[in-house]
């Protein structure tokens, strides 16, 4: 079988666990590093960077290297208006749909950009699975996490994602709840929790009750577009203070501010732009954002009906709660210390492996039963929206809804779902339109249409409906308001294949160059030898010093070409030619050695 | 292919049609049974049997969050046993005040009418919410009555239903249950109006 695992694709970083004989683990490079900066960005070959080396180029290409893309997913471009200027890449899209991500002279959907992270994720786990000796090392099925707060959209989107970059997305499951299953396995836990989740771009709360092995969700609650992010833009405007700069020096002071931020998570005082920068101006600047995290943590606890005092245990999970002032808010409204045993940045991929195991498994010990964050309704009469499955319900959950026809043979009614607690239609976010088709034509009012909508266990909804009359199954036509078509997820899928290509093409092309360096340099470093004179006198063939010098010469040229070919064909030809040179050095070092002088003085 | 049709909420969960419920023993059953049924498990099934998991799953979860809250029980129950809230007896017309309520809805309307010409006049908030707050009293004290007499119904719903009554018997609970709930939903709305009021 191949290989499952667990993603945390976060809006700063993203991870990729594992779980190894009942043990999950995060996947780390050579260095130890297990966080994969979720940053992607386009080359001027039509290369695609990811990663670290996509974070550096945001300080030499900033506008075609794009960022914090969470906060994007499934949202329209009128959504993004006020945020898109903090923002060096484009962000366009047509009114009303699906907002687009412009990075040179190529645009990208939300879940396009996620893919390419995810498409690293997955390259990392299989080259780490194959230096482990694990057989069958193809990574294809993942369980892949969400802010609990994610509506119907974004978490599609998510899944949209996955299927883009070819994995098949067992599960979406929520972020707070996968930190507390990874908790879980840390002590036998038994009472009620409070996690409180304040990452990158998104804030969430949930609160879980657990008992043998079950983990319920009783409320959950946040805000999609809160986190640190927001605190670095607060930053930015203060030393940046309304100056223009270009797009490379705003990322270098964006890059600065996260440092000095980071700093006095440690420490009383830093600098920032050459002034001393106090940890408690500091939280006098974020004291508003932390602030506006409480709101949502009152309203889950309302919600799950318990006083802030009857949690048993708090846990804190994202990288934005090292931050003291957060712990200190969060540990004044429970009255108690909260949890922070596990790394922040790690305990959702952890979680997430841990669900993926039991999904392939089928163990039973351990069962999360989460909720949906957001009341589902429909739009009736007058723009008011009427609720069909409530926020809080466990899922999956059902509800269902009668709807009849309006004038005399009508075969088709519309319907407009709708996810939020607003009254109005106007206030809640749209879901998708439908169009009910295929009833039977009959006078007004006596068709009886019954709609079925289905929240799954990833919290995503399907629909379904059935004219009782005549037992006629209708059909359903999905127009996701913010959201990609299957076809348009397919073609992604098959665009993303070819440029696979192109993008493999183009790391076989940067690897052979790296090697031709490596060769031109040790080349040049013999030829420096200190006794080379002598050596070319007595130990090499004519004019060979000659022949090394002109193929150095020779790859030189070819080296910034796009011919791999050709490079490897120089690199290759340089190595036979200094074969015999490499060794009559290593002779030399040997020899001088056993004279007892030291090798690092030859 | 048409879905056989579930039991009952009560059925659903092994329970008999009595409304004292012990909250430890349905929480337990709801976890049993959502070991059994949850999709998690039916991961590598055929789609037939991951449908079907879901559906028996989320109506476990519909059963348990009805059942869990006494109010949404007697709600439950009075549907159940053919008794929807349009077919009330006691003349009260869903929307309308029910009878024995009359008197303190005209009272409250009359107290809320003064306070909003005293807001009107620009009377210091003081005033008129200590006069709110003393009007609230009254409807209050009826809501605890009501709590009490719900309370009553429900143990003689639990007796006839033990005893396996008669319908006549059994019929008399059920619309005495459905005849506090009708009034219960009006006293919640006359004390929601007066929360209105108050942060208006």
């Amino acid at each position: 079988m191949s290989k499952v695992v667990g993603i945390d694709l976060g809006t700063t970083n993203s991870l990729v666990a594992y779980v190894k004989d009942g043990v999950p683990l995060v996947v780390r490079d050579e260095s130890g590093d297990g966080l994969v900066p979720s940053v992607v960005s386009a080359a001027e070959g039509g290369a695609i960077v990811v990663g670290r080396e996509a974070e550096r180029r945001l300080l030499t290409h900033a506008q075609r290297t794009a960022y914090s893309i969470k906060r994007f997913m499934g949202r329209g471009r009128e959504d993004m208006q006020h945020e898109a200027e903090h923002f060096p890449f484009r962000v366009s899209g047509e009114a009303g749909g699906v907002v687009r991500i412009g990075l040179g002279d190529r645009e990208f959907t939300p879940p396009e950009i996620s893919a390419f992270v995810l498409r690293e994720l997955k390259r990392r786990a299989e080259s780490f699975f194959a230096t482990h000796g694990e057989v069958d090392n193809e990574v294809d099925r993942a369980v892949i996490t969400v802010p609990a707060y994610f509506n119907d959209a974004q978490r599609t989107a998510t899944r949209d994602a996955g299927r883009i970059a070819g994995l098949d997305v067992l599960r979406i499951i929520n972020e707070p709840t996968a930190a507390s299953l990874a908790y879980g396995l840390e002590r036998k836990h038994a009472g009620l929790i409070a996690v409180y989740d304040l990452g990158g771009g998104t804030f969430d709360i949930s609160i879980l009750r657990v008992e043998d092995g079950v983990f319920q969700v009783l409320a959950t609650n946040g805000d999609t577009h809160l986190g640190g992010d927001d605190i670095d833009v607060l930053l930015m405007d203060r030393v940046l203070g309304g100056r223009a700069r270009s797009a490379e020096e705003t990322q270098a002071v964006r890059q600065a501010v996260i440092r000095a931020k980071w700093e006095l998570s440690e420490r009383e005082e830093t600098t920032l732009d050459g002034k001393r920068f106090t940890r408690a101006e500091f939280e006098a600047l974020i004291a508003a954002i932390v602030g506006r995290t409480l709101g949502p943590v009152r309203q889950a606890l309302a919600d799950a009906e318990l006083q802030p005092s009857q949690i048993d245990e708090v846990v804190l999970v994202g990288g934005s709660t090292r931050i003291p002032l957060v712990r200190r808010k969060v540990e004044e409204l429970f009255g108690r210390k909260p949890h922070s045993e596990l790394n922040p940045d790690e305990v959702v991929a952890l979680g997430a492996a841990v669900q993926a195991d039991i999904l392939v498994t089928g163990n039973r010990e351990m069962l999360l039963l989460d909720v949906t964050p957001l009341s589902l309704g429909i739009e009736t009469m007058g723009g008011v929206t009427s609720k069909i499955i409530m926020r809080n319900s466990t899922i999956p959950a059902s509800g269902s809804e009668m709807f009849t026809t309006a004038v005399d043979n009508q075969t088709a009614v519309d319907i407009h779902v709708l996810q939020g607690e607003r009254e109005l239609v106007a206030d809640n976010r749209s879901l998708a339109r439908f169009k009910l088709r295929g009833i039977p034509p009959m006078p007004a009012g006596l068709a009886r249409v019954h709609v079925q909508f289905q929240i799954d266990a990833n919290g995503i909804l399907s629909v379904t409906a059935r004219e009782l009359k005549t037992d006629v199954e209708q059909t359903i036509e999905v127009k996701p308001s913010y959201g990609l078509t299957d076809e348009e997820v397919e073609r992604m899928l098959l665009d993303s294949f070819e440029h696979a290509e192109a993008d493999f093409a183009a790391r076989l092309l940067i690897e052979a160059r790296n090697e031709a360096e490596n060769v031109i340099q040790a080349t040049e470093k013999s030829l420096r030898h200190p006794e080379m004179a002598e050596i070319e006198k007595t130990e090499l063939a004519a004019g060979e010093r000659q022949k090394i010098e002109s193929i150095v010469a020779g790859l030189k040229m070819v080296l910034n070409s796009k011919d791999r070919e050709t490079i490897q064909n120089w690199t290759r030809a340089l190595n036979d030619a200094t074969q015999h040179l490499a060794e009559v050095v290593m002779n030399r070092t040997v020899k001088a050695a056993l004279a007892g002088k030291n090798i690092e003085d030859v | 292919m048409a879905q056989p049709r579930l039991a009952d909420f009560f059925s659903f969960l092994g329970l008999p049609r009595k409304l004292r419920i012990d909250m430890v023993d349905l929480e337990q059953r709801y976890r049993a049974l959502s070991r059994q049924f949850h999709p998690d498990y039916f991961y590598n099934a055929p789609p037939a049997d991951r449908r079907g998991a879901v559906e028996r799953s989320s109506y476990l979860n519909d059963a348990y969050r009805t059942l869990k809250n006494p109010i949404a029980r007697v709600e439950y129950l009075l549907k159940l046993e053919g008794l929807t809230p349009e077919q009330s007896a006691g003349g009260s017309r869903q929307g309308g005040p029910p009878q024995s309520l009359l008197e303190e809805v005209f009272a409250l309307n009359e107290e809320l009418d003064e306070v909003r010409e005293q807001k009107a006049a620009g009377a210091p908030p003081e005033e008129w919410r200590a006069r709110l707050d003393k009007a609230r009293r009254p409807i209050e004290a009826k809501r605890a009555e009501h709590e009490s007499q719900l309370q009553a119904l429900s143990e003689r719903w639990d007796a006839v239903a033990d005893a396996g009554g008669a319908n006549g018997d059994r019929r008399k609970v059920l619309e005495a249950l459905r005849e506090r709930l009708l009034e219960r939903n009006y006293i919640n709305n006359l004390l929601a109006g007066i929360e209105k009021e108050l942060s208006a």
